[in-house]
């Protein structure tokens, strides 16, 4: 029988594949079907009935089973008695629908009068009024007058806080329940639910604390009335006043495709008003998490930088790009002359785009002759992955995709706290579309209540399981010879040193029994797809990277859609700055450095061989007193960024950098995705793009480069990066419309139509078959179990971060300093919730509040990084992710 | 009161006393017929008995329980039996009769069911209110386990089943079977999408057969006494007995247990002793809220399947309530529209929306401020439900207003006459705009 299926649709022939639903069949011949309960990305539950058509099927005779034909000679249709849901009915073979007929005509306008007979018609002051389904179709199937009873009308409260960052108003909910659907199948968050019933249903949050969910803001994008907003942007703008500018979130590595929608002001400064999610289904599909819909107001903070400071009598004072430029140079070359290339370093952070990173390398290795540069600090400190490079997901990926037959592999890594997106994406490819999800961790994360699998490894000991799980593969007989011959060198080798990892040998070691390993080992090595991701708390060990880089190659699980690594790398542009080589033993596009490496981050800022630095984006004082101590005792320091950082304040010159939403420029995300992102809004006057500023003080070094924009930066990274060479701006934009689109509203909650694949990635080692991957794998140090307490440093979600801190909505999410400890080590220690504890390791100590979580197992104690006072770092280091530690109370 | 059944079939309590008693209810031939059953038949004959029977499903719909069960396919495990004693129509009390008084018969009802279909569970939902009910019936569950009717290895048969009793909260709509199931499983009380139908996919998405409590204690009968001994009774198409639950305007309300095909007057005058004070008929709601209102002049309609519809309504679960002319017509309606408002589930906005608007026009009227143009809006009203509501339950809120508009519109026109129309410009704001 065939895959596909003919129908006609008010007299439209069209064909699609068996199994689609008529709304989707007529969406494809431009029929509007309309609908409000109906989603394409969630469960079909034909409840609003707005989307009723009459359904005809051809004729046959019962007992011959010959069709029936009219006069004509043609087969009649049987039309069914009732009008059907088109949001529920499948296709069929030779089904008539009359969507535009009278009688569906007459169905639509009933169910129409139905939900507006309390609808309280408020579209004048309502946030979703221009954007909004029930206008719209009410304009245009919806009867002009009103025959219900306005004394009757069922009244609710107008602004029903729901969550503190969601309110609701029942009068214009309309019960299609996508919001409570959206929550339990795609955010995996069922913290929504109708409370009683008929007219007096309405919607409630079970959870404590109301909404606690990282993704409530898509429930007020797929609402298709005015009953959800959010507190942000309540009232802030009408739709159709604002620009809508196309952007990249920039608060962590999955590089969402964001909307900005920016209104011109009184000042007649362009203001940014919202974030809403830019469909792209092979990075964030339609959705954005809390973080990047809500913490877009550093852009816009009075507390910015507005103009160059410098460093006089002790205090830095305004000062004028040309003066502080001409004195950077001055002091740069003096410092250069006196004491060598080599004192002078500098550290930018991974949120810069990709032409600010290549011209910050481009500045040190060539103007000023250093390769002592570094993003590694703050929460890129612990992380730098090259897996990527030669075994990073296949070209084409896309996870919405991932499904049966395919094996997901998560190591170390609570996604939903770390990449919020790729959390409910990897979710989805297990419950929705029966993906074998295995998640293994340190703890217990989130991710297990949808992975079919789960282990919990001891901490420090994750390289010996994925070298376990590749000793298994090997035994097992599992491994894919064809690929390994194709692509890779030294099989044997490695085979040889696998023999002291056998499943056996890692269990007791781990924690994980062999029976487990060889399990996992089994499912990933045999399934279709594999695809591992792996994140920090893993650990930061040169043995986990070289393992599993292994583990993807000889099992043929890289080089193809679908297949290879993705770390869980924590800011927009991560993997540029990988890419672009702002480490100091790598140039550009991973190509060997010759000579002497450089100085790292943590090597510069302890020692004392560094005379001056320029600091892009970054603010390594905060994180360590040493660092501090460093920086203070520097000859000179630059610092660019937007806000008087720690550093800043310790700076001789500090210079105004614009913000993401104020410039363009290219993110590549952790799945090597290169992606634009355009101007929104108005900068501050005298702030510079941070391309800009590097080209600036270069120049004033002797440069000539005359850069006159971010593509033309691109342009040359094309020409020196091979890696890069298709991703001129050109390229990297696809026609995306972002003019509102009444059906994509209606059917997919949201004004923009975009369904792109924007972005490119770039090729693996894995895919070109002129190179090969050389396996090679690290001996482990060895593991010492501990009878102390393990302190875990995840990376969280609402952190302390200096961008966050702006967003006066999301304060109350913001993790309060304290440490979380497990119920057996709390009852041990006589703990209970609120109480102090000493938490000491190394002569360093510092006192907090715990509180009792039963997501921890006895032993371990939990402070994430990057929060108030950083606890985290100054017990572990910056670049380690855990330590014994001992706890008592205080 | 007249006896037109020399035995009650299910009703066999009004023969024997103490029939919930289980020794006395084995010594009146209880359990002969699972004992039968699981001697000497294969499961796929108890299912062609009861098809051969014609045993029709007694909650309303009247859907031919063989039939149903074997829907059942074979290779899936496991099978559910859920029992549908979640009696909730207006004016219906049969299933509460049947469970309190003889219990044992639901039972094995129940028991050869499951061994038909292959089922190792069966759960029964009542509503909310059944504490009562629900108090001997377990018990009787329980004297059944002991005399080893259910449980592993019922009679060494190798058959095993258990029974659970399940009381919802309370509410109309979970007697619709998809919604019963979504609330066993402790979802919201509200039905599901069809297909997948329960026989395919049914409680935990297993396959599963529903049937009225009244329709299972029907099949021991049957299967002790054989096809012909039953359908003796009732009519070719309607074969067998019923229970009618009468209430109203009557001398004598109660159950009464008629071979199909009885006359409603019988029911009505020799059961029910006729109409208090001698009053003449006025209207007959045959299935409850759900009815389409007959005259009074239907009378003579026999009370089976077919000549219920012919006659424009429905036999439906056999509640039979009788109106007489102290009862205004208008007033009877909107009693019925204020349980739908107060039942609507509010899962489908005809349904949720239309009954709220319905009960907001009848309480205009009925309250004395209603006008010609509220009247008509009725009609549209229905007219706009029906056909697009999700489930049964909304649609059957359409021919119990749209009858009676029929029947006594002269008492809707008496009570809205004088009344002012309302004079406000009806102008078609969006279209005067665009």
């Amino acid at each position: 029988m065939s895959d596909q299926v003919t129908l006609t649709i008010d007299g439209k022939t069209v064909t699609v594949p068996k199994g689609t639903l008529i709304v989707e069949a007529a969406k494809q011949i431009e029929q509007e079907i309309p609908v409000f309960c109906y989603h394409g990305k969630l469960s079909q539950v034909g409840m609003c009935r707005m989307c009723l058509v009459e359904v005809g099927t051809p004729m046959f005779d019962r007992a011959t089973r010959e069709p029936v034909l009219d006069e004509n000679g043609v087969q009649k249709i049987g039309f069914f008695p009732k009008p059907m849901t088109a949001c529920t009915t499948p296709v069929s073979e030779g089904m008539v629908v009359k969507v535009d007929s009278g009688a569906a005509l007459d169905d639509r306008k009933a169910v129409l009068e139905f939900l507006l007979t309390s609808h309280p018609l408020d579209c004048p002051v309502c946030d979703k009024g221009g954007e909004c389904p029930l206008q719209d179709l009410t304009m245009k199937h919806g009867s002009g007058i009103s025959r219900f009873n306005y004394e009757e009308k069922q009244h609710f409260p107008k602004k029903y806080p729901l969550g503190d960052l969601i309110v609701l108003d029942m009068e214009r909910c309309v019960i299609c329940t996508r919001c409570i659907r959206f929550q339990s199948e795609i955010a995996h968050d069922p913290v929504l639910a109708i409370e009683n019933r008929g007219r007096h249903a309405h919607i409630v949050s079970y959870s404590d604390p109301p909404f606690d969910s990282h993704y409530s803001g898509n429930a007020t994008d797929v609402c298709p009335v005015g009953a959800l907003t959010t507190k942000d942007f309540r009232f802030g703008a009408r739709s159709w006043e604002m620009k809508n500018v196309p952007s990249i979130c920039n608060h962590c590595g999955v590089g969402c495709n964001t909307v900005l929608g920016t209104r011109k002001g009184g000042s007649g400064t362009g203001q940014l008003k919202r974030v809403m999610p830019r469909q792209n289904e092979t990075v964030n599909e339609l959705w954005i998490c809390d973080k990047g819909r809500f913490g877009h107001h550093f852009n816009e903070s009075p507390n910015r930088l507005t103009t160059p400071l410098i460093r006089q009598d002790g205090q830095l004072v305004e000062s004028t790009w040309a003066d502080v430029l001409p004195f950077i140079g001055e002091k740069i070359s003096s410092i250069k002359s006196a004491n060598g290339s080599t004192a002078l370093g500098g550290i930018a952070g991974a949120r810069l785009s990709n032409e600010d990173l290549y011209l910050f390398q481009k500045l040190f290795r060539q103007i000023i002759g250093s390769n002592n540069i570094d993003h590694r600090v703050g929460l890129n400190a612990n992380f730098e992955d090259t897996t990527a490079y030669t075994v990073g997901v296949g070209v084409g990926t896309d996870l919405s995709q991932v499904g049966k037959g395919s094996t997901i592999l998560v190591i170390g890594s609570d996604l939903d706290q770390e990449a919020p997106i790729l959390y409910i994406r990897v979710a989805g490819a297990s419950v929705k579309r029966s993906a074998h999800v295995i998640n293994i961790g340190g703890r217990r994360t989130k991710l297990d209540a949808q992975a079919q699998t789960s282990a919990y490894y001891q901490y420090g000991t994750a390289s010996y399981l994925v070298l376990g799980i590749l000793a298994s593969v090997v035994a097992q007989g599992l491994v894919n010879q064809e690929w390994i011959d194709r692509h890779a060198t030294g099989f044997s080798e490695i085979t040889k040193l696998l023999q002291d990892f056998a499943p056996d040998s890692v269990a007791d070691t781990t924690g994980v029994s062999s029976a487990e390993i060889e399990a996992i080992a089994k499912s990933y090595a045999e399934a279709e797809n594999g695809i591992i991701i792996f994140g920090h708390e893993a650990g930061n060990d040169p043995a986990l990277g070289a393992a599993i880089e292994a583990l993807a190659a000889v099992t043929g699980h890289a080089g193809k859609p679908n297949n290879g690594v993705i770390a869980v790398l924590p800011h927009a542009n991560s993997r540029g700055a990988a890419d672009m080589g702002v480490v100091p033993n790598r140039l550009l596009g991973y190509l060997p450095l010759e000579g002497e490496a450089g100085l790292s981050a943590e090597q510069m800022l302890s020692g004392n061989s560094i005379k001056g630095m320029i600091i892009a984006g970054a603010d390594p004082a905060s994180e360590s007193d040493t660092y501090r101590e460093c920086l203070q005792n520097l000859d000179f320091l630059v610092v660019q960024d937007l806000f008087l950082t720690e550093t800043a304040q310790l700076a001789d010159v500090v210079l105004p950098a614009k913000a993401v939403a104020e410039r363009d420029g290219t993110f590549t995300n952790l799945e090597r995705r290169v992606q634009t992102f355009d101007v929104g809004i108005d900068s501050p006057l005298l702030a510079w793009s941070d391309w800009l500023i590097l080209a600036a003080i270069a120049g004033q070094l002797g440069a000539d480069w005359g850069y006159a924009s971010a593509d033309g930066v691109m342009a040359e990274i094309t020409q020196e990066v091979p890696l890069y060479q298709n991703m001129a701006f050109e390229n990297l934009v696809a026609p995306v419309s972002l003019d509102r689109q009444t059906d994509h509203y209606i059917y997919e909650g949201m004004s923009f139509t975009a369904d792109v694949h924007e972005g490119i990635q770039w090729a693996t080692v894995a895919e070109n078959e002129q190179q090969k991957i050389t396996l090679q794998l690290v001996v482990p140090e060895n593991h010492t179990g501990s009878d102390e307490i393990t302190l875990v440093t995840p990376r969280i979600l609402y952190d302390g971060g200096r961008l966050l801190a702006e967003t006066d909505v999301v304060q109350s999410h913001v993790f309060q300093t304290r440490a979380l400890l497990s119920s057996v080590d709390a009852k041990k220690l006589g703990l209970n919730n609120g109480d102090s504890v000493t938490i000491s390791q190394n002569g360093t100590a510092v006192n907090l509040p715990i509180q009792i979580s039963r997501m921890l197992n006895e032993g371990t104690i939990l402070i994430p990084r990057n929060i108030e006072g950083r606890p985290a770092e100054r017990l572990v280091g910056s670049s380690d992710v855990h330590a014994s530690v001992k706890v008592k109370k205080s | 009161m007249s006896k037109v059944l020399d035995r009650h079939l299910i009703f066999r309590h009004r023969d024997i006393e103490n029939i919930q008693n289980i020794d006395t209810y084995i010594k009146d031939d209880g359990y002969s017929a699972l004992k039968k059953a699981l001697k000497e038949m294969k499961p796929v004959d108890v299912t062609n008995e009861v098809k051969s029977a014609g045993l029709r499903g007694r909650g309303g719909a009247g859907f031919p329980a063989g039939v149903k069960w074997s829907f059942i396919p074979k290779d899936i495990f496991p099978k559910y039996v859920v029992v549908n004693a979640d009696e909730s129509e207006p004016g219906t009390f049969k299933d509460r009769e049947i469970m309190e008084k003889n219990p044992h018969l639901l039972l094995e009802g129940i028991a050869l069911c499951a061994y038909a279909v292959g089922a190792s569970a069966s759960y029964i939902y009542g509503r909310g209110e059944f504490l009562s009910t629900f108090r001997p019936l377990q018990q009787a569950i329980d004297d059944a386990y002991k005399h080893g009717f259910l449980g592993e290895n019922i009679l060494g048969s190798g058959f095993s089943l258990d029974i659970r009793l399940h009381l919802g909260a309370g509410a109309y709509i979970c007697g619709e079977e998809t919604a019963l199931l979504n609330s066993l499983e402790g979802l919201m009380g509200q039905p599901r999408n069809r297909p997948p139908f329960p026989a395919v996919a049914g409680l935990y998405a297993k396959p599963t057969v529903i049937n009225n409590v009244e329709t299972l204690s029907g099949v021991p009968y049957i299967i002790l006494n054989g096809i012909d001994a039953y359908r003796k009774y009732g009519t070719d198409r309607s074969p067998g007995t019923k229970i009618f639950s009468l209430s109203g305007r009557v001398n004598r309300p109660g159950n009464y247990e008629l071979p199909l095909g009885t006359p409603l007057r019988h029911l009505v005058e020799e059961c029910g002793g006729g109409v208090i004070d001698g009053k003449q008929v006025k209207g007959i709601l045959p299935s409850g809220a759900a009815s389409s209102i007959m005259g009074g002049d239907k009378l003579d309609t026999h009370l089976d399947y077919e000549s219920m519809v012919e006659a424009g309504s429905m036999l439906g679960s056999g509640s039979v309530i009788i109106l007489d002319e102290t009862i205004n017509g208008v007033w009877a309606a909107k009693k019925n529209i204020d349980f739908f408002r107060h039942e609507s589930c509010g899962k489908c906005s005809p349904c949720r929306e239309g009954t709220h608007w319905l009960k907001s026009v009848y309480t205009k009227i009925v309250d004395g401020h209603g006008t010609k143009q509220d009247v008509d809006m009725l009609g549209t009203i229905i007219g706009q439900m029906e056909g697009n509501c999700f489930c049964p339950l909304g649609e059957f809120v359409v021919p119990g207003v749209r009858t009676s508009l029929g029947l006594y519109m002269d008492e809707y026109l008496e009570m809205v006459a004088g009344n002012e129309e309302a004079s406000q410009p009806q102008k078609d704001l969006i279209h005067t705009f665009f």
